[in-house]
């Protein structure tokens, strides 16, 4: 490791606390990482506090891997690595292998019936869906519903989830203790012997997730097509959850592939924090996570989003309250400016003394609420840096972008004060710090630095960087990102509707 | 469909279940036992005992009580003061104030500084303190770097002997409120969360009710005040405190700031009962939505219930985690829903909300609440069985450990007991019950608190995309989020997001014929009241028609007469009151069945057809559909808030049906009403034989013999008679 980049970090804390347990060297001690001979990367943060652990499996592909026209795909993995393997939730796996094939084969006829542009037969097109609906059901009869989720749980699993983005999909509960082995058992088997078992049934499930979150949800519809616009090159302009149509069409076949190319030992690190000793987590990790066979680096080159040279607006005409956001084109996370985009979003951003709350909220009176942000969609690839506010009654979207640009315009102009940089560094400090007490969270924070980083110990770095950052570098970055022509706004209008609440009994 | 393995215990199972048993008890190793599965023969060995770090109590002469929990990871320390009273306690009238004052007691400042300037002082050494206001208590909490404790813990200290609450953050608050009033009906989720606790407690329950425009404004500055004087007293406040401290210091500084406080009085225990709406379906009309939420509540009991620790296990087994039978069910199986869940509703001091929750897309939401009902049911005809129940409890109990893994936890733990004044060990006694409950307790507890009959089912949803409509379950009553404006803000009709829809040129065009048909626009203007005999024969009951004389003046007072066995009765709604009066004693109606009452009024054919022109009723044409032999037209009307729907012959103008949701006896129901014999009364035409139908079946038939238009009435007719004799005892 770079000694220097982590003196200033060391010495500072020195200065609050000398004995306590979060500083950079206390957990250089505590914390080994071990690469599996396939490429996996496994790091263990020995906390004895009590007897648990939280582990956290970082994959890294997301939705931005999903192939043309089947977007969603990686997200729809995520949800069928809780359906079993050819031995947890099954009661006859042979048997029920040949059923799922039966179904693969007929679906493939349906949809391509079903798809058929020119001389599709409606007749033929029921009969096949018969046909792939009755496979389904003969496959179904060899399933133990949620036995995976119903092992762990009933075991003492807490806070199972997953998650998936534009970059990355991530795997994560706690265990007692004393379960260590059985959690290395499950979690590497469900990634050396997933089955697609009710894939068509849990897709419906996702089909509901997206009407939750996007279809039915105002704010949802305005920032999808507000990133839709966003982006035109990159693939970050599609859902993660997936377009309507794509979830309609694509198969379990289709979620296998995506697993075969992506769910690779050396795309993945596994972070284990909590009461586990690494010379036991190591041995164990080998013998089950060593399992998994290597396979080739998928080619994850992706178009890279040309210079936006036009303002772009998307405006959404619907019933709900009025909504304002708009985004600018930033480099990635990589970028040496990245520490300057995160002290922006806290000078702007982070309660009650920030810019934005102070102008917009407290002063002008025309926003509840205001903040801007890095991150949107993700960070791997270059992104935006978003503002967005919500008015108080009385006052349009229009107003709250003026009044944005307004501050914008003062931060490209003047110098931030000496308290404002100083608040901002002693925060990034504290907040470093008020996260290192708990499992999960540092299991999530070491595996995501791990990946992106190749070195878990920038996650200390980060603050170090934060630190250096000066006056000069804000007013920089902000004239070179908050121009006119790199920017897309989303505006949800108010629209009166029709009675929300007569006739709809008849 | 059920999804539930049935299991029969043969000799192999309960052996593997036995060897499983040891498995988990004692971590037994190595074997070869071919049959079971390859993860059971991963050892899991015993979990050392864990004691967790006991936080200090310790309770002053003043009645404060404080809990310590030295932990000396980080170089923080945190805490928090819980004090009694919330927005259970606050006036109908200002619904909002406890939230309200929990804003703007810290951006409010002190005597000393202003909100702002603490802002400045605390974020320059990344500390927080905020306040907060809840439903049973207000709390100050904070976090800091230990160094900066005695900084931060005399800001504490001055918010608590001397806050502020400028008016200008009250301002800010309200404001802020103001828009949370607006957005609230643009998540369907959120709708479904408020309405259908409304639904469990009743709309004016404190456990439920919101805050309003008026509501809000009506907090001022001396409510704040008063409510500070009113609550911040050392006996009814717990203080906890975690972090890098030494407990004897912070226990001195704490005394030294504290003990000196006198007592303040003892407040009463909020008495708060639930009043839960009639068990039947009620729809939020949501159209800019393509998923139903739907929620299945009723009201469920506390903690203090002996039952409790029996209903936790149910609850695992029916809504709890990937394993539970709603999960299995409504998810896995039938891909119905993302999210679905619930069970018997506990809380600690008052009775939560019994509640099942699920999202689906608008075209199966029958379905799918036909497919809840099923899973409720299933509980009787497949009992929950001892597999279930064993799943369920090592669920609960090898988690259990994550209660009190954190210092934190075991401090926030015995805080909230304290609170609730259970015993400090409660969570040992919660393990224990959790161990004793047996299948038969389990299976008790789901027949005792769980009634599929006594569930309110609310759908937020689009129904014109429903599989079926909501009615063919039952009753509908349309629930009305329509956000009242604020005080003084007059809204132009037709303007208002929940406004009736608009007439159209055809639905105007039908009811200026249906007014032809009645006696003209000139002569039904006339109209200001009507009295009539009439005839009702009940379909239901076997007994004799009864006769009445009936009167009504428009637009709101009605009277109904009656010779019974045991002498002249009278029935009276008026506005201001509805009683029924016979045999000397007066009896008054409650105000829901004397506004039901009064909604029959504003069906009236007469009275609707008097009142075309008024802006306030619409006529919308949409379709048409057969009575009898005609293919009537159909006009969904909405008389000044009141919605039905007209059948009209669009040849003669003749209304031949109504139809409308109105509440009876046993709730809310489908009325529909043919009307029929249409005569002539002082040249207005009136329906002389109304076949009444609820819920599609014919329930009684009202024939009208003589009708009298404007007749002279008795002024004191609509006067409660002075009693003869005292109210019998109820």
């Amino acid at each position: 490791m770079k000694r220097p980049a982590v003196r200033t970090l060391v010495l500072l804390l020195l200065l609050t606390v000398v004995a306590c347990a979060q500083d950079l060297a206390s957990f250089e001690k505590r914390t080994t990482v071990k690469t599996l001979s396939n490429g996996l990367t496994v790091v263990i943060l020995e906390r004895p506090e009590a007897p648990v652990f939280s582990f956290f499996t970082h994959v890294d592909a997301g939705s931005v891997q999903d192939p043309m026209g089947k977007t969603g795909l990686a997200h729809m993995f995520e949800h069928m690595a809780f359906k079993g393997t050819d031995k947890i939730g099954t009661t006859n796996y042979p048997a029920e292998k040949a059923a799922l094939a039966k179904v693969e084969t007929e679906y493939a006829a349906y949809i391509a019936e079903r798809d058929k542009r020119v001389d599709r037969d409606e007749n033929k097109v029921k009969q096949l869906e018969k046909a792939w609906k009755d496979a389904i059901d003969e496959a179904q009869k060899y399933v133990k519903p949620n036995e995976f989720g119903e092992i762990v749980e009933r075991q003492g699993g807490e806070g199972m989830n997953a998650n998936t983005s534009d970059d990355e999909t991530n795997y994560f509960y706690s265990f007692p203790a004393n379960r260590l082995e059985l959690w290395a058992y499950l979690e590497s088997e469900r990634f050396l012997h997933p089955v697609m078992r009710e894939f068509y049934k849990e897709r419906d499930v996702v089909i509901e997730e997206r009407r939750l979150r996007t279809d039915s949800n105002p704010i949802g519809r305005l920032v999808e097509q507000f990133i839709n616009a966003s982006f035109q090159a990159h693939p970050y302009h599609r859902p993660t959850v997936g377009w309507m149509s794509d979830l309609n069409s694509f198969s379990a076949t289709d979620a296998q592939q995506f697993f075969d190319e992506y769910y690779i030992p050396s795309n993945m690190v596994v972070a284990v924090v909590g009461d586990v000793k690494s010379s036991e987590t190591i041995p164990i990790a080998e013998k089950y996570f060593g399992r998994l066979p290597t396979k080739p680096v998928p080619d994850e080159r992706t178009t890279t989003e040309p210079p936006q040279n036009s303002e772009r607006r998307v405006i959404l005409r619907q019933s709900a309250q009025p909504f304002y956001i708009e985004g600018y084109h930033r480099p990635d996370y990589r970028s040496p400016d990245d520490a300057v985009y995160d002290a922006i979003s806290d000078l702007m951003s982070n309660g009650r003394t920030s810019r934005l709350y102070r102008a917009l909220v407290r002063d002008k009176k025309i926003a509840a609420f205001a903040a801007g942000f890095s991150g949107l969609p993700g960070n791997k690839y270059p992104h935006l840096f978003s503002f967005y506010a919500v008015p108080v009654p009385g006052h349009t979207p229009q107003e709250l972008g003026d009044a944005i640009h307004a501050e914008i315009d003062r931060i490209k102009k003047e110098d931030i004060s000496d308290d404002e940089l100083k608040m901002i560094k002693t925060r990034a400090k504290a907040d470093l710090i008020r996260g290192l007490a708990d499992n999960a969270g540092l299991a999530q924070q070491l595996a995501i630095y791990q990946s992106r980083y190749g070195d878990w110990r920038e996650l200390f770095r980060s603050v170090d960087r934060i630190d250096k950052v000066t006056k000069a570098d804000i007013r920089r970055v902000a004239n070179q990102t908050f121009t006119e022509n790199n920017r897309t706004v989303g505006i949800n209008e108010t629209i009166k509707t029709a009675p929300a609440s007569q006739g709809g009994a008849q | 469909m059920r999804v539930h393995r049935s299991r029969t215990a043969s000799p192999c199972t309960s052996l593997l279940a036995i060897f499983t048993l040891m498995v988990l008890l004692f971590g037994a190793l190595p074997f070869a036992y071919s049959q079971a599965p390859e993860w059971q023969q991963i050892p899991i060995p015993t979990l050392p005992p864990f004691h967790p770090a006991e936080p200090k109590r310790l309770e002053l002469p003043n009645g404060l009580v404080i809990f310590l929990q030295e932990d000396h990871e980080l170089p923080l320390i945190d805490g928090s003061i819980r004090i009694r009273g919330g927005s259970r306690d606050e006036p109908a009238q200002k619904v909002g104030l406890v939230q309200l004052y929990g804003d703007v007691w810290r951006t409010g400042g002190t005597k000393s500084q202003t909100g702002d300037q603490m802002d400045d002082y605390l974020e320059s050494r990344a500390a927080k303190v905020e306040t907060g206001g809840g439903v049973d208590a207000t709390s100050l909490g904070w976090s800091c770097l230990k160094d900066d404790f005695d900084d931060v813990f005399k800001i504490i200290l001055d918010l608590i002997h001397d806050p502020e609450f400028r008016a200008d953050k009250l301002d800010l608050a309200q404001k802020q409120y103001a828009e949370a009033i607006a957005r609230r009906n643009d998540n369907p989720g959120a709708i479904a969360a408020r309405e259908s606790a409304k639904l469990a407690y009743g709309p004016d329950n404190p456990y439920a009710r919101q805050m309003e425009y008026a509501t809000l404004e009506a907090v001022k500055r001396d409510d704040l005040l008063a409510w500070h004087k009113k609550y911040i007293h050392p006996n009814n406040m717990i203080i906890g405190v975690s972090g890098d401290f030494d407990a004897a210091a912070m226990e001195k500084k704490l005394k030294n700031a504290f003990a000196g406080l006198p007592k303040g009085p003892v407040l009463p225990e909020p008495k708060i009962e639930p009043h839960p709406a009639q068990p039947g379906y009620y729809l939020v009309n949501k159209e800019d939505v393509n998923q139903s939420n739907v929620r299945m509540v009723a009201p469920g009991t506390d903690r203090h219930n002996p039952d409790y620790f029996a209903i936790e296990v149910f609850n695992e087994v029916m809504g709890g985690g990937f394993s539970s039978r709603l999960v299995q069910d409504i998810r896995t199986a039938k891909g119905l829903a993302y999210s679905v869940g619930g069970g018997i509703g506990t809380a600690f001091d008052h009775p939560g909300i019994t509640r099942f929750v699920l999202g689906t897309k608008s075209e199966r939401t029958i379905e799918s609440i036909e497919a809840l009902y099923k899973d409720v049911d299933d509980l009787k005809t497949h009992p929950i069985t001892d597999d279930e129940i064993k799943r369920a409890k090592d669920s609960i109990l090898n988690s259990f450990i994550f209660n009190f893994d954190t210092p934190d936890k075991v401090l926030r733990e015995r805080m909230a007991y304290q609170f609730y004044g259970y015993p400090l060990n409660f969570l040992e006694q919660y393990r224990a019950g959790i161990e004793k409950a047996t299948v038969a307790d389990v299976n008790r507890v789901a027949a005792k608190y769980l009634h599929k009959d006594q569930l309110a089912v609310l759908v937020v949803g689009n129904p014109k995309d429903f599989d079926k409509p909501l009615s063919a379950l039952g009753p509908v009553k349309n629930v009305d989020i329509t956000i009242p404006t604020p005080p003084g803000e007059e809204q132009a009709a037709g303007e208002s997001p929940a406004a009736p829809a608009a007439s159209n040129p055809e639905g105007k065009a039908l009811a200026a014929k249906v007014v032809e048909s009645m006696g003209g626009a000139a002569k039904l203007k006339t109209v200001h009241a009507i009295q009539a005999k009439l005839s009702q024969e009940s379909k239901e009951k076997e007994e004799a028609a009864s006769q009445l004389t009936l009167t009504i003046v428009y637009p709101d007072h009605m009277h109904l007469a009656m010779d019974s066995p045991m002498g002249p009765m009278a029935v009276v709604f008026t506005p201001t009151g509805a009683f029924m009066a016979a045999q000397g004693q007066v009896r008054p109606i409650p105000p829901s069945g004397a506004k039901e009452s009064l909604e029959q009024i504003k069906r009236d054919p007469t009275f609707i057809a008097s009142r075309v022109d008024d802006p306030k009723f619409t006529f919308t044409a949409n379709g048409s559909e057969k009575v009898g032999n005609v293919d009537a037209k159909i006009v969904d009307v909405n008389a000044d808030g009141t919605a039905l729907r007209w059948y009209v012959d669009p040849a003669r103008g003749v209304l031949l049906r109504e139809s409308y949701t109105a509440t009876g006896n046993s709730g809310p129901f489908q009325g529909e009403t043919d009307l029929s014999e249409w005569k002539s009364f002082d040249g207005v035409s009136f329906p002389t034989r109304h076949v009444n139908k609820q819920d599609g079946k014919e329930s009684s038939v009202v024939t009208f013999t003589e009708v009298h238009i404007n007749p002279q009435l008795d002024p004191k007719l609509f006067d409660k008679p002075a009693t003869t004799r005292p109210p019998a005892q109820q």
